[in-house]
């Protein structure tokens, strides 16, 4: 019986003596990658419960214990760190991207929200926030400095706010200016995922927009993995403890997870939107399936989305009637 | 003078104003997840936190650990290397091969095994043991602790290919990630049935014990090949 191992090609006989041998030469590299290629044919393994290590010691690969031990420590590290370095891939960029852009999201917020309590006590009558905000203070400071050229100018005449310390000017212009910059990275940000979404997902991208189709890809794992997902998982992921209450307990199943995000949805009506989040669940899965596994661009996909949102509407113009709440159902559950 | 008392091969309990688990630690001077160094008449030990480690609540549950220092150790599961670097503390003259499939805790991983010369990493799918059937040699002891719903199968696959005769199985089973609405006491009921039943190699029962307080809905197993 003929196989590979990690250091050489054995023939064995019946009687399990080792009847010739190929040993491997080279560096612990060689050795590593070649460990990694062996893992890919599935024939010609050594049988369960073979003794690598007496064979090794038997044919001459090493000459001792320690040896084998070390050699092998050598080739499974550097295997390892071959594998590390191929493993991040196209998908794992994209998701550090969208985490990313959380992270800066969060960030943005609570430096705006400190920025506009800070400076609302110098000039609280701007009625800028966010971004306007950031910029406005990033440039001027102190409300003495904003010219006639501006339409906050009146207002900065009479405004009730603190004269500054020019300490203080300073240390609230720098805070505004890295505001600034944050709120500039999260716009390159998205530019590099809508760039990188419609690269590896055209069809997705065209459905769910580059955003969402990036965060239900984070949430899966990987475009491979959203792809096996059926279509009604999609539809609720994100909704985790909605879900899960739902199946322990008696509350209602989640009708939508983060692809409530989806303008087609948050912009309907609440009695349409568990149809449509179904429909467009379908077409999502679907155009997972078309960029994972053929790379297709469909465009019929959303044309057939937008005619069942089209049906869904023109089938269900009015709220049902008969709602639960009124008598029975949730009240009924209380008592 | 902290007292010292030997619990089985490698383990022991430190008495200083608490009781700690601890093995004596291969790498001296280095601490590997923020556990506490200590020393007593020259030896470095590494205290180990049975929070942290399912092996080390299998130990404070009494478990008997069938690993002595020339063992050989499969760990499938390897995570990040906490419960791994106390394994590779305990073998000393053996080996322990750490099975991995998660890129960021492999990263983790790499930097405790150039550490520690017996410590083989092998990043692959452990429900797919033809993957290492050319790196690992014959073990006596399989240690599993991954949170997949096919664990008993993929822990009868492994032993099929690599478990001696008279090796152990020592196994955590994770009653949420078989489950998450069902009654753990059921679930473990119905995991270790498939343990002894189920697939092929089939196993002998030794210990089954929850690992509460230490880990919620966690069911330690110790077993042996059935003959």
């Amino acid at each position: 019986m003929k196989f590979n191992t990690w250091f050489g090609t054995l023939d064995i006989g019946d009687n399990g003596k080792v009847l010739s041998v190929n040993l491997f030469s080279g560096s612990v590299r060689e050795l590593a990658s070649r460990s990694l290629s062996l893992r890919e044919n599935r024939h010609s393994l050594p049988p369960a419960g073979f003794d690598l290590r007496a064979a090794a010691l038997e044919c001459g690969f090493v000459n001792s214990q320690e040896e084998y031990n070390s050699r092998l420590h050598a080739v499974t590290l550097e295997a390892v760190k071959l594998q590390l370095s191929a493993s991040l891939t196209p998908d794992q960029r994209i998701i550090q991207a969208v985490e990313a852009l959380d992270d800066l999201n969060e960030a943005a917020n609570s430096l705006s929200e400190r920025l506009s309590e800070w400076y609302g006590g110098y000039f609280p009558e701007t009625g800028l926030a966010g971004e306007e905000l950031a910029l406005f203070v990033a440039k001027y400071g102190s409300r003495e400095n904003v010219g006639p050229e501006n339409p906050l100018y009146a207002k900065a005449l009479e405004s009730v706010g603190a004269k500054f310390e020019a300490e203080d000017e300073v240390l609230l212009r720098e805070f505004a200016e890295s505001l600034c910059s944050l709120y500039e990275q999260r716009r390159k940000t998205e530019a590099y995922i809508e760039s990188s979404m419609l690269d590896r997902a055209p069809n997705l991208t065209t459905i769910a927009g580059a955003g969402l189709g990036a965060r239900l890809i984070s949430i899966a794992g990987s475009l491979e993995k959203l792809a096996l997902f059926p279509s009604s998982t999609i539809q609720v992921i994100g909704a985790n403890r909605a879900l899960f209450k739902h199946l322990r307990a008696r509350a209602p199943s989640p009708k939508h997870g983060v692809i409530y995000s989806h303008p087609l949805i948050n912009t309907s009506p609440w009695w349409l939107r568990g149809k449509i989040a179904r429909a467009l669940a379908a077409k999502l899965s679907l155009a997972a399936r078309l960029d994972y596994y053929s790379g297709r661009i469909d465009t019929a996909l959303l044309e057939e989305l937008e005619e069942k949102v089209q049906q869904i509407r023109a089938s269900n113009p009015r709220p049902p009637q008969r709602r639960k709440e009124k008598n029975g159902g949730k009240g009924k559950c209380q008592k | 003078m902290p007292e010292i008392r030997t619990l089985s091969e490698g383990v022991f309990e430190i008495r200083t104003d608490k009781k700690k688990l601890a093995t004596k630690n291969l790498d001296p001077g280095k601490a590997v997840y923020g556990e506490k160094l200590i020393q007593i008449e020259g030896i470095e030990y590494r205290a180990w936190d049975p929070r942290r480690s399912k092996l080390g609540a299998m130990i404070l549950k009494k478990f008997k650990i069938p690993i002595k220092s020339s063992s050989k150790v499969l760990y499938l599961g390897a995570a990040s290397g906490t419960t791994v670097s106390h394994v590779s503390d305990l073998v000393s003259e053996g080996a322990v091969y750490a099975v991995e499939f998660s890129a960021r805790s492999m990263r983790d991983l790499i930097g405790l095994a150039a550490r520690r010369k017996n410590l083989y990493p092998i990043f692959a799918d452990a429900g797919k043991p033809e993957n290492y059937l050319h790196l690992v040699e014959p073990v006596d002891v399989i240690f599993q602790d991954i949170a997949q719903p096919n664990q008993a199968e993929i822990a009868a696959r492994n032993a099929a290919c690599f478990l001696k005769k008279d090796g152990y199985l020592l196994l955590s089973i994770k009653a949420r990630s078989i489950d998450t609405t069902a009654n753990p006491k059921q679930i473990f009921r119905a995991e270790v049935k498939k343990l002894e039943q189920e697939f092929e190699p089939k196993f002998e029962i030794q210990t089954a014990r929850e690992l509460a307080p230490y880990h919620e809905d966690h069911l330690g197993v110790l077993a042996k090949l059935k003959v």
